[in-house]
């Protein structure tokens, strides 16, 4: 049994003392030590309480200027101060370079994009080219910040969806037991009754037919374990078939969710990124064609137009209230005024007739069909 | 132009504008089809009687069948009737229409009765009067016409209105065969109501409420309002009359024209709607007509406007109206004429000859499904096994029918020994 984190920091250090206060454990059994992911000194929680109460302050270690807040300190994880970094750095790096093997076009360029983060991981932990690497960092963070918010929505839902099912296979595994276990009751039981059966029988019955009567009820017994069995099977296929189909329901769900999440690509940071198709966004629909509904070329349309026998529509209250308007019967009239005026057929159909012969050629032809057909007919009715 | 943008897209642009040459050939195609199924009748009925008499006598069949091939041969040749006769017969029945739509009570609206006569002309683009007899698809047209102008009436009360009393069903027979040859374009544009459209705006412009076209924004409404009062009068009116009068008597005119010419000409598929109208209210009243065109598309045509931006379309419009004015001029009523009235009776005689020789309908019904998709043959065929199973089906006792192949073949076999 491996020792709790607890005793593990309490082991063997009696004289461990607060870098800060000089407060030795000895002292002060109870003592914890905190750190700070800023610049990782380790002090004790009565100096925090003490130096960062009021706001933040400088790291009281000697030659260490960083700005601490209180809210920031916290447990020591690792007993190793570097691995303690490491894995903070590593964990913020993961964050924001939080791409999924699905988005990326090959194998390869995955492999890389892995590498790169590696990469950069070391150089924050050692030290080397922090500033670009700082600046790289921030720079992508600020332009992907879709997709990474979205990559971490997703994670989020994996985790919680994996637990989701681990619980729910503990369920199932749980229900099989009981199910089994009631089962063999089950089982029990009902041999149990046969035997009292087949006893009561013979006890009432002749001598002769004893051996038949046993037989009977081994048959019997037979019978219904073989019924039982093959009902269990049934509803264990439908299970299996069931669990199936939601598995791959979920396998689906997944695979769309991730194809959704695609975001910006970096092609100057990230390598080898899939390019996200965005759909063309679809032109407002345009139900005249290219027509302006309301333009006209020969005439100017007036809200009323001065006529002997529409006026006294106008007053006409019977007409009005079925929805007719005259305004529709003018702006038809005007348009069936000018409608074609400029329409030369001369040239027109001559020219479609040149480009197609289509339009002269296809009455012909029905025509031909006709005589086709009329001069079969007497034929048939011979 | 937007409007004339608007105008094509219509099925009467798209699919029954023809050039005066196309037009022609149209109806000289239509012609000769229709002769040479003629033709291969007469000789049919010819060869048919001709072998019966010779197996049946075979004796005195010398002399008389040489007769009968001569006559027959004659026949032959000059009875078809020519292109000119057809639209001659086809414009007769037009005028028909127009009296037989008069002779109901309530008489049928004019848009109805134009409609008819542009089905009828339509009809008798790709089909001959050989073929079908115009005075069967005229009223059928009618009928067809009052359903799609919107004008109900029930067929038994058209059917009673017709002279003769023909049976509603002999009227509705040809419906469909028309519905096809009109490549089911019901939509025919008439002139009539652009011409109420023109007549209000040009009241409008006398009453000072003319508002400038839109591309002549400087016209301003007094200054239309003038140019109003201030045209000539013209020909044959006195200087008199009030310019309100005048607009009457062009309005009613011009409607006289599109009533009778512009329906019996072949105006509708050689011009557009606005042109026809325009046109005959040119024939009506030449300087009103000008006018109203001057407002719309910018001063007179002469030299000195040829900046005008539509100078061009101007010049040519005016070519195609005049065109237009003449052929609408140029229509006489055909019944005034004794001489019409006798070549009609010899065509019609003519026509009773050439009319198929198995029932009109048989021709119609066998038409339907050859000409009604472009893959005749294969349709009709089908139509044909559909027929064969569904009787089969009404035989056979079998709750869903034998198998389709297996029937095929009891069927032929079935038929191959005449009962």
């Amino acid at each position: 049994m491996p020792p709790s984190r607890e005793s593990m920091q309490n082991r063997g250090d009696e004289d461990e003392v607060c870098p800060v206060c000089k407060s030795s454990r000895y002292l002060n059994p109870d003592m914890q030590f905190l750190i700070n992911p800023e610049c990782y000194h380790k002090m004790c929680e009565s100096c925090v309480d003490r130096i960062f109460s009021s706001g933040p302050a400088n790291c009281p270690v000697a030659g260490c200027h960083k700005t601490l807040r209180k809210n920031r300190f916290r447990r020591q994880t690792f007993e190793d101060i570097n691995v303690e970094r490491e894995v903070d750095i590593r964990r913020r790096v993961m964050q924001i370079l939080n791409r999924r093997e699905e988005e990326f076009d090959s194998k390869r360029a995955w492999d890389d994009f892995l590498e790169q983060r590696e990469e950069i991981i070391a150089n924050l932990v050692h030290g080397t080219d922090v500033a670009k690497t700082e600046a790289n960092l921030h720079s992508y963070a600020q332009a992907n910040m879709h997709s990474i918010r979205a990559n971490q929505a997703l994670e989020a839902q994996e985790a919680s969806s994996f637990q989701e099912r681990q619980t729910q296979e503990q369920e199932l595994a749980r229900l099989r037991r009981e199910v089994a276990r009631q089962e063999y009751e089950n089982e029990r039981r009902e041999m149990l009754a046969g035997r009292e059966d087949v006893l009561s029988r013979l006890a009432a019955g002749g001598p002769g037919d004893a051996a038949a009567i046993a037989r009977e009820g081994q048959k019997v017994l037979l019978k219904k374990s073989s019924a039982r069995r093959s009902e269990e099977e049934r509803i264990r296929q439908k299970q299996a078939a069931l669990r199936g189909s939601e598995n791959k329901k979920a396998g689906q769900a997944a695979l769309t969710t991730a194809d959704k999440a695609g975001g910006i690509g970096d092609p100057s940071f990230i390598k080898g990124l899939k390019r996200i198709k965005t759909p063309e966004p679809e032109k407002p629909y345009d139900p005249f064609g290219g027509l302006a509904p309301n333009k006209r070329d020969y005439y100017t349309l007036r809200d009323y137009y001065p006529s002997s026998y529409l006026d006294p529509l106008r007053q006409n209250v019977r007409a009005q209230a079925g929805g007719y308007d005259l305004q529709e019967y003018y702006s038809r009239t005007l348009l069936e005024a000018f409608a074609g005026l400029g329409c030369f057929i001369n040239e027109e159909v001559a020219q479609r007739d040149a480009t197609s012969s289509l339009g002269a050629t296809k009455p012909v032809s029905t025509e031909g069909a006709a005589m086709a057909a009329s001069s079969k007919s007497p034929a048939e009715s011979f | 132009m937007i409007e004339d943008d608007i105008y094509r897209t219509s099925s009467q642009f798209r699919l029954w504008s023809f050039t005066e040459a196309s037009l022609q050939s149209l109806r000289a195609t239509t012609n000769a089809t229709a002769c040479e199924r003629v033709r291969s009748d007469i000789r049919k009925s010819r060869d048919a009687p001709q072998s019966a008499s010779s197996s049946a006598a075979g004796t005195p069949a010398a002399n008389p069948g040489s007769d009968v091939d001569s006559k027959a041969g004659e026949g032959s040749e000059d009875d078809c009737l020519t292109p000119a006769e057809e639209h001659q017969l086809v414009q007769y029945f037009c005028e028909q229409i127009i009296k037989l739509g008069e002779m109901y009570k309530p008489p049928l609206p004019t848009i109805v009765r134009a409609t008819a006569t542009q089905y009828l002309k339509r009809f008798y683009l790709t089909n001959s009067p050989m073929t079908y007899h115009p005075k069967n698809i005229m009223l059928c047209a009618l009928f067809l016409a009052t359903k799609t102008d919107n004008y109900y009436i029930s067929l038994n009360q058209f059917a009673a209105g017709v002279p003769n009393d023909p049976k509603p069903d002999e009227i509705i027979r040809f419906e469909f065969l028309i519905m096809q040859s009109l490549r089911f374009t019901f939509d025919v544009r008439h002139p009539f109501r652009g011409l109420e459209g023109g007549i209000m705006e040009l009241s409008a412009i006398l009453e000072g409420l003319g508002k400038p076209a839109p591309h002549f924004p400087s016209q301003s409404p007094d200054e239309l309002k003038r140019k109003l009062q201030s045209l000539s009068p013209p020909q044959g009116v006195q200087q008199g009359t009030s310019v309100q009068d005048r607009l009457a008597r062009a309005h009613h005119g011009t409607r006289e024209i599109l009533k009778t010419a512009a329906q019996m000409t072949d105006a509708y598929f050689l011009y557009t709607p606005s042109q026809i109208w325009l046109a005959a209210f040119m024939v009506a009243d030449r300087p009103l007509a000008d006018f109203y065109l001057d407002t719309k598309l910018g001063g007179p045509v002469d030299e000195n406007n040829k900046g005008n931006p539509f100078y061009e379309l101007r010049v040519k419009l005016l070519r195609t109206l005049t065109d237009c004015a003449n052929l609408l001029q140029s229509y006489t009523p055909p019944v005034s004429n004794q001489e019409q009235k006798n070549a009609l009776r010899r065509i019609q005689k003519k026509l009773s000859r050439l009319q198929p020789r198995d029932k009109p309908e048989a021709v119609g019904q066998k038409r339907i499904p050859a000409a009604a998709t472009d893959s005749g043959n294969s349709e009709s065929e089908m139509e044909r096994l559909a027929k064969k199973r569904k009787l089969d089906g009404a035989q056979a006792n079998d709750l869903f029918g034998g198998e389709l192949v297996m029937q095929r073949t009891k069927q032929t076999q079935g038929q191959q020994p005449p009962p």
